[in-house]
């Protein structure tokens, strides 16, 4: 006979809230700044990111929960999978070589998705199951922000992004929650973008986007500004994105006896992370460019260019 | 970053698709690349490529040239005159063209550009500005550019120099060519204003005000031509003048030959690390050549193509043989006063079958460009001397005589070198006609005054601008 499994106290939910919070934020969050460190990406031949960038980038996150929402099922994940792939592919080649990385992410894919249609039902089932989604999700959320970081996007621009993807999140999560519904017709599917853990009947998990947010501003931070502006903006990711998120209903009571609600994490960081850039900005200074920050790290100016050819020619006879 | 993608498959598209592209998106891409320069300090991985055009797979290569003749081509048949006819008199059909039969189409030669320019002229663009060649070799050819077209080579220019790095913003860009060269001058100093940087065109004014304006204006890029770099490099010895006054990062020439005496003497003067000599010529433009480190010119490969037909042949040059530089500019590039196959009489060294090694082995390249084919001396036993031959011989000469004025036939089998007295002062004709035969030449040479040697070689200096500054520069007016 099976043993039921009582509900747990709203407090420990609440404290096993935020160790799933701050848990993923320390792995995105390091693992970020470790590749940002070590690795170099390439990046075409010009471009770099804009503040029409953080624009479309808005504008898209904005149509996709439609489309989710809109589409059946096994479309929706043919969608992740293309997502993911790309990610993890610009994301790693350049530490695996590609036939690693497609090995990878086959391998990475192939059990996840052989997990969502075969273990699920059971509680070890689900841990297997989070714990692969958390792999996946983790490492593309490290892939993405490096790929947004090293291609030039700025502190200004996170800020921004999380200033407007606080409205976005007070939207979609309080007044028309749209988020939820996706959530809640997506869960157990392959690839969802959750990292957590399932404990009793509770699941306890942190979305993508908001992981990918945090460690845009972390590692952000530490390439405008140095370590200890990194170190301002972990403390404000651990109080807004974590505490403040995980604690907010349980001080508010807005849920009901366990805590299956979705909790719009952005709407607390946004304008948090939009204050501590202006903070920064009026602290520090101008935010280094990428080329002024690798010439900290090497010691050197950036390397000049060597090739001289010639420029706008004179006609002749 | 994503309307950059956008900006460059825009672009990709109108060349592959053969449209005419969009200035105004080029001009746009100018901007990326800057904002690109001021994160990252140099451009990505493959910026050859945007620049330079996929050159790897010589098999799309071909396909692409043979796309851009047909479509040249067949423009042509269209729209202007002269090669409605041209093409038709050669019976040659231009939807059929390609590298392999462009030889059934007879060249184009600077007489016909002469004698009949509106019928060059293609009907279905409005011809906005009117720019004339320099008329130093004969009687000058003018060649009307529309508007989209002066808009659109400055853009091109601009994107070439700022992700190669030949121009920055905060540059400022000292021109100091004729300044009726009205095309040249419109590219500069639009390509400066794309790029962020200033422009300073003045024309072939006195060398003490150019002079000047390049040490105490800031000047960091000089644009000009060899004769006149002669001047400004003897003028600024006779000032006392060198490498500590100016702040030059980059010394273009262009237009005439350039011996390795005077562009070291400038390399000493100016305080560069070498002088740039690329080849640009105002019929065949916006098609131009680079020279590299082992002195090879290398033509642009996307915006027209380049044939070197052999002197006496009429063939594609074999290697080591001279021929003659033969340029067709691809159309949308080329767009009012088109030419095909245009026969610019510039004369190069075919190079040896053999891979070459330099950073541009995979853009095709001549010798440097020897002079002008009319200016070749043949002498007995198919022993030819060029222009270059002689120019570097005589510039060489210790009274450094720059920039070389002469006059050479070949006579009885030898050359005949008219020299002013002064190219060999405190040398002496027996000591100079030994300096020759060291370079190869057998010479007897005829000395004249100096007051005749502005005559014996007309080079681009000679077109001097007067200012009320200098009164003096009337004299050589």
């Amino acid at each position: 006979m099976p043993v039921p499994i009582q509900p747990i106290p709203m407090w420990e939910q609440t404290c096993i809230e935020f160790g799933v919070i701050l848990t993923g934020a320390i792995i995105v969050c390091g693992g970020a700044l470790t590749y940002f460190r070590r690795v170099r990406m390439e990046r075409p031949a010009v471009g770099t990111f804009n503040a029409r960038d953080v624009v479309i980038l808005l504008v898209v996150i904005g149509i996709l929960p439609f489309v989710y929402g809109w589409l059946p099922i096994p479309l929706v994940t043919c969608l992740l999978i293309l997502t993911f792939a790309s990610a993890l592919y610009i994301g790693y080649r350049p530490l695996v070589g590609s036939v690693g990385t497609w090995l990878g992410i086959g391998l990475l894919f192939g059990f996840n998705i052989w997990s969502s249609n075969h273990v699920m039902g059971t509680l070890p089932g689900w841990q297997l199951w989070f714990v692969e989604q958390g792999i996946v999700v983790a490492l593309s959320a490290i892939a993405v922000c490096n790929l947004y970081l090293q291609g030039g996007m700025k502190l200004r621009h996170v800020a921004w992004l999380s200033l407007a993807l606080a409205g976005y999140d007070v939207i979609f999560a309080a007044y028309y929650p749209l988020t939820g519904r996706l959530i809640a017709r997506y869960l157990t599917h392959p690839l969802t973008p959750l990292l957590g853990i399932r404990l009793g009947y509770v699941d306890y998990a942190v979305g993508l986007g908001d992981l990918l947010v945090y460690s845009l501003f972390f590692v952000a931070a530490y390439k405008a500004y140095g370590a200890r502006a990194a170190t301002v903006a972990a403390g404000v990711i651990v109080v807004m994105g974590g505490l403040a998120t995980a604690f907010i209903p349980f001080l508010f009571n807005f849920t009901n006896a366990n805590l299956d609600e979705l909790v719009p994490a952005q709407s607390l960081f946004g304008p948090a992370a939009f204050v501590t850039y202006l903070w920064m900005r009026r602290h520090y200074g101008r935010e280094r460019t990428m080329a002024e920050y690798l010439a900290s790290q090497s010691g050197a100016a950036a390397a000049p260019r060597a090739e001289q050819a010639p420029a706008p020619e004179p006609a002749s006879v | 970053m994503f309307e950059t993608g956008l900006r460059q498959f825009r672009l990709a598209l109108s060349m592959v698709q053969g449209r005419r592209l969009d200035p105004r998106n080029v001009a746009r891409l100018v901007d990326d690349v800057l904002a690109t320069l001021a994160e990252f300090g140099e451009p990505g991985a493959d910026a050859a490529e945007l620049v330079d055009g996929p050159a790897a797979n010589p098999q799309d290569r071909l396909e692409i040239t043979n796309n851009s003749l047909r479509r040249t081509a067949l423009r042509l048949a269209a729209q202007s005159p002269f090669y409605a006819r041209h093409f038709s008199s050669a019976q040659v059909d231009p939807a059929k063209l390609d590298v392999a039969a462009l030889r059934a189409v007879p060249v184009t030669v600077k007489a016909d550009l002469i004698e009949r320019p509106g019928d060059f002229r293609c009907t279905d663009v409005p011809a906005f500005l009117a720019t004339r060649t320099t008329g130093t070799t004969g009687r000058p050819a003018e060649v009307w550019l529309s508007r989209y077209e002066m808009e659109l080579w400055p853009a091109l220019g601009a994107l070439a120099s700022v992700l190669r790095d030949e121009l920055r913003p905060g540059d400022v860009m000292q021109v100091n060519i004729s300044s009726r060269a009205t095309a040249a001058m419109h590219l500069s100093a639009n390509s400066c204003r794309l790029a962020g940087a200033g422009c300073r065109p003045l024309g072939i004014v006195p060398p003490e005000a150019a002079l000047d304006s390049l040490a105490e204006g800031g000047a960091t890029i000089l644009l000009t031509c060899p004769s006149y770099l002669a001047e400004l490099v003897t003028a600024a010895r006779r000032a006392g003048m060198g490498a500590g006054d100016f702040r030059l990062r980059r010394l273009v020439v262009g237009g005439e030959v350039l011996s390795p005496s005077l562009a070291q003497a400038a390399v000493g003067t100016f305080g560069v690390s070498f002088v740039e000599d690329p080849y640009s010529m105002t019929e065949v433009a916006p098609v131009s050549g680079r020279s590299c480190s082992q002195a090879h010119q290398h033509y642009d490969l996307n915006l027209g193509y380049t044939e070197l037909v052999g002197l006496d042949t009429g063939e594609p040059a074999a290697p080591g043989e001279l021929g003659t530089l033969v340029i067709t500019p691809y159309f949308p590039y080329r767009d009012c006063t088109p030419v095909f196959r245009y026969d610019t009489r510039d004369v190069a060294r075919c190079l040896p079958d053999a891979p070459l090694r330099c950073e541009l082995a995979g853009i095709p390249a001549t010798s440097k460009i020897l002079g002008k084919a009319e200016h070749v001396l043949r002498l007995p036993g198919g022993e030819v001397v060029t222009p270059r031959q002689l120019i570097e011989a005589i510039e060489a000469l210790p009274a450094e005589p720059w920039p070389a004025r002469f006059r050479a036939a070949a006579c009885d089998g030898r050359i005949r070198l008219t020299l002013p007295a002064g190219a060999i002062a405190g040398y002496g004709e027996a000591e100079a006609c030994r300096h020759f035969a060291a370079a190869g030449l057998d010479v007897d040479l005829d000395i004249v005054g100096d007051d005749q040697a502005a005559s014996l070689r007309r080079t681009r200096s000679d077109l001097h601008e007067a200012t009320f500054a200098n009164q003096h520069a009337l004299v050589g007016a």
